[in-house]
């Protein structure tokens, strides 16, 4: 590997929450260009560490470096984080009741590209475009965000808002949750138009189902608060038939890289 | 008897300012009979109230020792004169304006020239309408008898007006009551009664204002009386200065298959206290009442809503929401009444409040009380902060802290600020949220 430092890159990071440790010293490098995907056991710390990532305000760092192009984010307010570039797709995205679809991704847009490179004529082009490219009917951008929404119907709007954005690193906590099979599709297309090498990407699934339509390039484990094991992708067949029993038994409380 | 003496004189406890003598004097200042008698009869109704204390349920929250009656004059019969005319006025069928002691009432559309519309003051009204405005002095739209203030306000007006829509006309654009008083001292007191005729369609939107700095205050009693298959849309906005104390009491009867839709805005004032009641006396009535509600500063808003259903077959559905900011005090109280024999009701009664820090407080009171069976009631109330996770949210999208509040409280108010249904309304809740916020 060169020394050169990885476009995202976790080191050591430990979290709290109300004093309790979840996050146990978490390193993870994320070029663009390249795919990972993140699984692990319920209540691993996986949704923690999307969150952190993000500066989630509940959430104490307590060590560690968060590093985006070299710059350590750890203190940056959230807003200030997706402006450089992060997104979040949220594993349960919430309802923002008086705020319509379209004014919020409006608002969204020039906060993080800027009022002045987004033109509100380009913008609507956009999100038409890309409202059709996810099939996302018109009447949505109408009604208020996420509100009376399905778990599919929001899923589908994080990627909305994803593609709209931009972002340079993304995380998706469990967007394949809830979809069913055509929506998996759909969604998959959706990340695959960000695909490429000014985009990086952090898949968290619980299934195999999603990595057959976004290929991951590196696959990690996490197990109480750790990345117990990276490796390429054939590790997700091999976790698919033998389960995390097999991580445990196999290498206990060692983090080992393949 | 000496105990019955006493009792009496207890009774007569009146509200500084407006006694046996003010009333009067008052009467005196017309010299058309009716209005003479009418003066009479309400000053009768109004000695009999108690005078509200503490102790009642209905104002442990705000002590009615608090209205500075004491500091404040009355003002004379408010008298015809002209009035600046304002951006809205376009927008309006006739325009009734009171502004620092004059009032002027201006026909846009031509409307009152058949005669099938009749905006009028009180006292022209008995003079020259008797038939039409006698029955709505005779029966009330009260469904309960008034409490000591809007027997006041009954009493004692200085500003009436009476509003007539004759049976099967559409009066789209509709009337705009326009309140500004800015001068120091003295108390306005508005007495409007609104009748829709049969199928008839009608809107009002009445807008108060003052300045800041000046304390005045103005109490307000109005009626609304909504005839057979009528609707009325009804919109008031309360941005009063910063010193008004504002006190009103509105009740609207809806008859057979009548609707109304009342959205109420209070947002100016120092310390404001309104009652608003909706009776569904007839099958088939439909009320649909909508609240929004900022206080900021030191601000002391009170609200009270009643829905009463006095017959079967009726419904209500009542959603208020609130903002209580820096050292302002919010109380909301509401009661759904099924009277007995009022079967088949649906009632539905929501408050829900945004306590924006630990200085400001937000009371809220939902209630039901229900002599009847068979019918559906449902009420509920919040009150908390922001929510952390939509904050998050909106942060994670790039929106800053300032922003993403701005954002969620404008939000809260929109669903109820998506029904008002004029522009220019919706423009001012707007610009009063977003100047309260800061
Ligand atoms: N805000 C919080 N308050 C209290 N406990 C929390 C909070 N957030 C996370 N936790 C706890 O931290 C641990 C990790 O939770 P997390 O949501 O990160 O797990 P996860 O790996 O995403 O699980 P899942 O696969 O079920 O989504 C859990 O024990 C959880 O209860
Ligand atoms: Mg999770």
């Amino acid at each position: 590997m060169s020394a050169k430092t990885a476009d995202f890159e976790i080191r050591n990071l430990c979290a709290s929450v109300e004093g309790k440790p979840i996050l146990q010293g978490v390193s993870l490098k994320i070029n663009k260009g390249e795919n990972h995907a993140l699984m692990g056991p319920n209540g691993s710390g996986k949704s923690t560490l999307a969150n952190v990532i993000m500066g989630h305000p509940a959430y104490e760092v307590t060590g560690g470096d968060i590093l985006f192009h070299g710059q350590n984010i750890v203190e940056l307010e959230p807003e200030e984080r997706a402006r450089l570039g992060l997104f979040l797709a949220f594993q349960y995205p919430v309802a923002i009741p008086g705020v319509t679809v379209a004014k919020f991704l409006k608002t969204a847009v020039d906060a993080v590209r800027g009022v002045q490179n987004v033109k509100p004529a380009e913008f609507m082009k956009e999100l038409r475009e890309n409202s059709e490219y996810l099939e996302v009917d018109k009447a949505f951008l109408n009604r208020f965000m996420n509100d009376g929404f399905s778990g599919g119907e929001k899923k589908r709007m994080e990627i909305l808002q994803m593609l709209m954005l931009k972002p340079g690193i993304a995380i998706m906590d469990e967007t394949d949750s809830g979809l069913d099979i055509d929506a998996l599709k759909i969604v998959s297309k959706g990340v695959n138009r960000l695909v490429g090498p000014a985009f990086g990407l952090l898949v968290i699934t619980h299934y195999e189902r999603i990595l057959n339509y976004i290929k991951p390039d590196h696959l990690h484990i996490l197990m109480q608060g750790r990345v117990v094991l990276s490796g390429g992708p054939e590790l997700v067949k091999e976790l698919e038939q033998k389960g995390y029993d097999w991580v445990r038994e196999k290498f206990g409380e060692e983090v080992l890289v393949v | 008897m000496a105990v019955g003496l006493e009792q009496e004189v207890k009774n007569e406890a009146f509200v500084a300012g407006f006694d046996e003598a003010a009333s009067r004097a008052l009467a005196g200042e017309s010299a058309v009979p009716a209005l003479r008698e009418l003066r009479e009869v309400r000053f009768a109704e109004y000695r009999a109230v108690p005078l509200p204390t503490r102790r009642m349920e209905e104002w442990r929250r705000t002590d009615p020792a608090r209205f500075p009656f004491e500091r404040m004059k009355r003002l004379p019969t408010i008298p015809r004169g002209a009035c600046a005319p304002h951006a809205w006025d376009d927008l309006f069928d006739v325009i009734v304006s009171v502004e620092d002691g004059a009032f002027d009432i201006r026909d846009r559309s031509g409307v009152l020239e058949g005669g099938q519309v009749l905006v009028a003051p009180l006292e022209q009204a008995l003079r020259e309408h008797a038939d039409r405005v006698k029955p709505f002095l005779e029966k009330r739209a009260r469904a309960e008898a008034p409490d000591k203030f809007e027997a006041l306000g009954d009493a004692f007006w200085n500003a009436g007006f009476f509003i007539h829509v004759a049976p099967g006309v559409e009066l789209e654009r509709g009337v705009l009551l326009r309140y500004r008083q800015s001068g120091a001292g003295g108390i306005l007191i508005p007495r409007v009664i609104v009748a829709v005729g049969e199928r008839s369609r009608a809107v009002l939107v009445e807008s108060m204002e003052s300045p800041d700095g000046v304390e005045l205050m103005s109490v307000v009693s109005r009626e609304f009386h909504v005839a057979e298959g009528a609707k009325l849309q009804s919109t008031t906005l309360r941005a009063w200065g910063d010193r008004t104390v504002h006190l009103a009491g509105d009740w609207a009867r809806l008859s057979r298959d009548a609707r109304l839709e009342w959205i109420t805005l209070n947002f100016g004032g120092r310390l404001t206290k309104v009652r608003f009641g909706s009776d569904g006396a007839e099958p088939g009535a439909n009320a649909e009442l909508d609240g929004l509600y900022f206080a900021s500063g030191e601000q002391h808003v009170d609200q009270k809503t009643l829905q009463v259903h006095s017959s079967p077959d009726t419904y209500s559905r009542l959603l208020y929401k609130g903002v209580a900011k820096d050292k302002a005090h919010s109380v909301y109280q509401g009661q759904i009444v099924a009277r007995p024999g009022a079967i088949r009701v649906d009632a539905y009664q929501r408050n829900n409040n945004l306590v924006l820090n630990d200085g400001a407080r937000a009371d809220s009171m939902p209630g039901l009380q229900i002599d009847a069976d068979d019918l559906k009631c449902s009420h509920g109330s919040t009150v908390g902060n922001l929510d952390e996770d939509e904050l998050f949210y909106l942060r994670c999208r790039g929106i800053d802290e300032a922003s993403a509040r701005k954002a969620l409280i404008r939000g809260f108010f929109e669903d109820v600020a998506g029904r008002i249904p004029h522009e220019c309304v919706r423009e001012v809740v707007h610009s009063q949220v977003d100047a309260k916020i800061g």
